[in-house]
């Protein structure tokens, strides 16, 4: 016979396992697409605070980036970044370039430093983020320049990867390539799912 | 060949082609210092040398041979690669045709990146002649070539054991890797790569598991996990420390989905199309069992016993009525969790910063729940008795009226319970209120219909009820005796008001609690009838009212905690000290979480663990949301969590920080800690 605490003592048991189960999901919070993209607070090279919250309602593209990388500047010397910049701020879609370099490290740039290249590249970001205490980098465990991310109108990650689908520092392969930001603002503006939300992002790695 | 990083030359060995033969095709580098090149996985950045062959008429040049890499840290990234010098070897395969008499070219334009933190893209066209097999005195094989290749030889893994399997953790932020029959020491380090981008992150944290045979290594999902039953394939690179040194092994591996994995995949498209829905389902699953164990809670516990007495003396009466009473009460319950989601979740939308155990973080609502657990014991201890109140609805279940008081039961079980659901519930309930409103409200539904089951059951099933003991004499010692959870649950309330408030408005609270004590007594002893109980109840409540006036507009609490190594939590104070090197633990607590408590005592408020954080200079902050904080609420939510605990490793040089497991023990600090 059972009695009434015998009952609630196997109840207990038995939820025990569930107890644990709560608890072990412990595991570093990598950003995944189609969960809400990490939260930041920055400074652009104008000195204007930028918030990602503040951007709610619009499409953000992020573009981790270091002049002095040779991937870096093989899309820049090209003008394939500053194109898809353009075709960007054309669609309304808010473009931000973040610069993740620690001071000292390779692509670290004053804010008049980032103005200066914007301009002499013709680039045409909506505001370029400097980050050098990595944070916005290490939230979104950006790793390479270029690091592409675009994050949709309700704040969700939609698309992380690299620019395009040749992974090589020559400026000949961009003709080649599929360029998966263009493809993926273009589906996303279809209201279509993005076709490869996922790809590998190469390049250098971001000098935190 | 030379470029400002490396020294490369195209080898062959034999030097000298044969119709029918393979030879050997070997790329060496030799690299300045401190300068890489990478493997055929380069890991989190950089990029694996690129071979173009232009070879004679139907020559073929096979896969490159890699040998095993090494780990290559740069800042909070790994990557895979070769240092100072290395060989790819390539097997080149001469077809069955005669050869031409004249000798044979045999172009590469090969590119690698070469990188120390920064990169360069390099390239060169290297040619190689291989003489005429019919020319005199053809070198047969150059004794340096030959040394290289057989060091290359040397550095390829060898085959490693088949059978090995896979596992995606529920969460898909883990896999764990099983190669059974694999004889590996305990002291050797053991790490994997993959061989592809995408399944594996190669600079996410790796840690080997007890297996009972073989190796079994927890590494980190990269961007894409394993989707379906994909194989995955890689090395088991093990290093085991030698006489000042380590020796390193490694094994290639084909590692196959575990079955579970597999069932998944092939459950179809859906599962893979929307990888949401199974953590839907996973939360409500765990917020139902999650509201089982509730039942046995030492605060909810009592209250339900009592209820279940009810069902006891009731157990002859008409099964319809019971199943109505069963009813009203999972109602109740079901109706008060969804009042308090909404309500939370009404909170949140407009702008309040609050969290799971919102209710605890309001002084005054803490005093009154203790003014309940008081009551409530006082009642079961026997110095008062309801007619048909909250507490007395057994004694009203034959009356068709009682069913208003069952809900009322279930509204009560459910107050009294939400001390206990914090805690416990924490991380089902943080993706409960990240979600959107609708799904976060089936979770809260799925945790009250676990709740609500038990009882739901006793009143439906007869057969059940059978197995409750026979009403007795026994009845009123248990009754007197689970009124001591709740006067222990009140004791706790009060100590974390004691950390709320100062001492004046803490001694008000107390006042309180003894006039409640005598208002009790003395509505026992007197037994007022209708309208003098309403009266009376009215008087006391007023008094109280009066004596907590203080706690609805407190005093800025005093902290308590007198320990000096305590820093408070702020974001910036951890990322001045992370950029300054050292490694930081945040404690996130609150006073009124037992959970928070029971680890500090048993965990961090160790000597061992004190030892260990000062002998790696770790800075101990804590973030105290015993009052509302929104700063802190914002940091639970970047880490998924509505609730404390949450307990953060900050190392210098890693992107994220570790988040320990809500139930801490000293090994599982010490264990973090050796991460660093």
């Amino acid at each position: 016979m059972l009695n009434c605490f015998d009952f609630l003592r196997y109840l207990f048991l038995a939820c025990l396992p569930i107890v644990f189960a709560l608890h072990a999901g412990s595991a570093l919070a990598a950003p995944r697409v189609g969960e809400p993209a990490p939260e930041f607070t920055g400074v652009d090279s104008q000195g204007k605070t930028q918030r990602l919250a503040d951007y709610r309602g619009k499409t953000v593209v992020l573009e981790w980036t270091n002049h002095d990388c040779p991937y870096v500047r093989k899309h820049y010397g090209a003008g394939n970044m500053q194109e898809q910049q353009r075709e960007a701020a054309a669609q309304k879609v808010v473009w931000l370039s973040v610069i993740s370099s620690a001071s000292g490290q390779q692509g670290h740039v004053s804010p008049a430093e980032a103005n200066e290249l914007t301009r002499t590249r013709q680039a045409a970001p909506h505001a370029v983020v400097l980050d050098a205490d990595g944070q916005i980098g290490r939230a979104y465990q950006a790793r390479t320049t270029p690091h592409m991310y675009i994050i949709d109108q309700a704040g969700k990650l939609i698309y992380m990867g690299g620019i395009d689908s040749v992974p090589s520092a020559d400026v000949a392969d961009i003709p080649k390539a599929t360029q998966y930001v263009r493809v993926a603002l273009k589906e996303h503006a279809a209201g279509r799912p993005i076709s490869q939300p996922v790809t590998r992002p190469y390049g250098c790695s971001v000098k935190y | 060949m030379s470029t400002a990083h490396a020294k490369v030359t195209l080898l062959a060995d034999p030097l000298q082609a044969a119709p029918g033969q393979t030879l050997w095709l070997g790329l060496h580098f030799e690299l300045i210092a401190h300068w890489h090149v990478y493997w055929r996985n380069p890991g989190a950045s950089g990029a694996a040398p690129l071979l173009r062959w232009t070879l004679p008429a139907g020559w073929t040049a096979g896969e490159v041979r890699w040998p095993v890499p090494q780990r290559l840290p740069v800042g909070p990234l790994t990557n895979y690669g070769y240092e100072k010098a290395v060989t790819l070897l390539v097997p080149l395969r001469i077809p069955e045709i005669a050869l031409p008499a004249s000798a044979q070219r045999i172009v590469l334009d090969a590119e690698w990146l070469v990188c120390r933190v920064e990169c360069i893209p390099e390239s060169a066209r290297l040619t190689l002649v291989l003489p005429s097999p019919h020319a005199a005195g053809a070198a047969r094989g150059d004794p340096t070539t030959q040394r290289l290749f057989a060091a290359a030889r040397a550095q390829w893994p060898a085959d490693g054991p088949t059978g090995g399997r896979y596992r995606v953790s529920d969460d898909a932020r883990t896999l764990t890797l099983e190669v059974p029959g694999l004889a590996v020491d305990e002291r050797a380090a053991v790490w994997f790569a993959a061989y592809e981008w995408g399944p594996v992150d190669p600079s996410g944290a790796q840690q080997r598991q007890t297996a009972g045979d073989g190796v079994a290594l927890r590494v980190t999902v990269g961007d894409l996990p394993p989707s379906g039953n994909a194989p995955l394939d890689g090395l088991l690179v093990v290093e085991t420390p030698e006489h000042g040194g380590s020796a390193r092994r490694a094994h290639a591996l084909r590692l196959h989905a575990a079955p579970a994995l597999v069932a998944d995949g092939s459950a179809g498209p859906a599962a893979t199309a929307a990888s949401q829905s199974p953590a839907l389902l996973l939360a409500l699953g765990l917020a139902f069992l999650g509201g089982l164990l509730l039942n046995v809670m030492p605060c909810v516990l009592p209250v339900l016993a009592i209820k279940a007495l009810g069902f006891v003396r009731e157990a002859g009466a008409n099964p319809r009525r019971r199943l109505a009473h069963g009813l009203s009460y999972a109602a109740g319950v079901v109706f008060s969790f969804l009042v308090l989601a909404s309500t939370l979740l009404l909170l949140r939308a407009g702008g309040a910063a609050l969290g799971w155990g919102f209710q605890l973080q309001s002084p005054l609502l803490v005093a009154l729940l203790a003014y309940l657990m008081l009551l409530v014991g006082l009642n079961l201890s026997g110095v008062f008795t309801l007619g048909a109140g909250l507490i007395g609805v057994g004694q009203s279940l034959g009356a068709g009226s009682g069913l208003g008081s069952t809900f009322a039961t279930g509204v009560l079980a459910v107050v009294v319970a939400s001390p206990c659901t914090a805690p416990f519930m924490g991380t089902a309930l943080g993706f409960a209120l990240t979600r959107p409103a609708g799904e976060a409200l089936a979770v809260f539904a799925a945790l009250a219909a676990g709740f609500a089951l038990p009882l739901l059951l006793l009143s439906v099933s007869p057969a059940l009820l059978r197995c409750l003991p026979k009403p007795g004499p026994w009845m009123k010692r248990l009754q007197q005796a689970l009124a001591f959870p709740l006067y222990g649950t009140a004791a706790w309330l009060l100590w974390v008001l004691s950390q709320q408030t100062g001492a004046s408005a803490f001694g008000a609270a107390l006042a309180g609690l003894v006039v409640l004590a005598l208002a009790a007594c003395c509505y026992g002893q007197w037994q007022p009838r209708a309208w003098r109980r309403v009266l009376f109840a009215a008087g006391a409540s007023a008094l109280i009212v009066l004596l907590l006036r203080p706690l609805i507009a407190p005093e800025v609490a005093v902290s308590t905690h007198a320990e000096a190594q305590r820093l408070a939590w702020s974001d910036e104070r951890v990322r001045e000290l992370v950029a300054a090197g050292r490694p930081v633990f945040v404690n996130f607590t609150a006073a009124w979480c037992i959970t928070c408590q029971v680890n500090e005592r048993v965990a961090l408020a160790t000597e061992n663990t004190r030892r260990r954080f000062a002998e790696r200079a770790v800075v101990y902050l804590v973030a105290d949301w015993t009052r509302r904080d929104p700063a802190i609420t914002r940091q639970l939510e970047r880490h998924g969590r509505s609730g404390v605990p949450l307990y953060l490793l900050y190392a210098p040089g890693r992107p994220t920080p570790l988040v320990l497991p809500q139930l801490l023990s000293e090994d599982v600090v010490a264990e973090a800690l050796e991460s660093l």
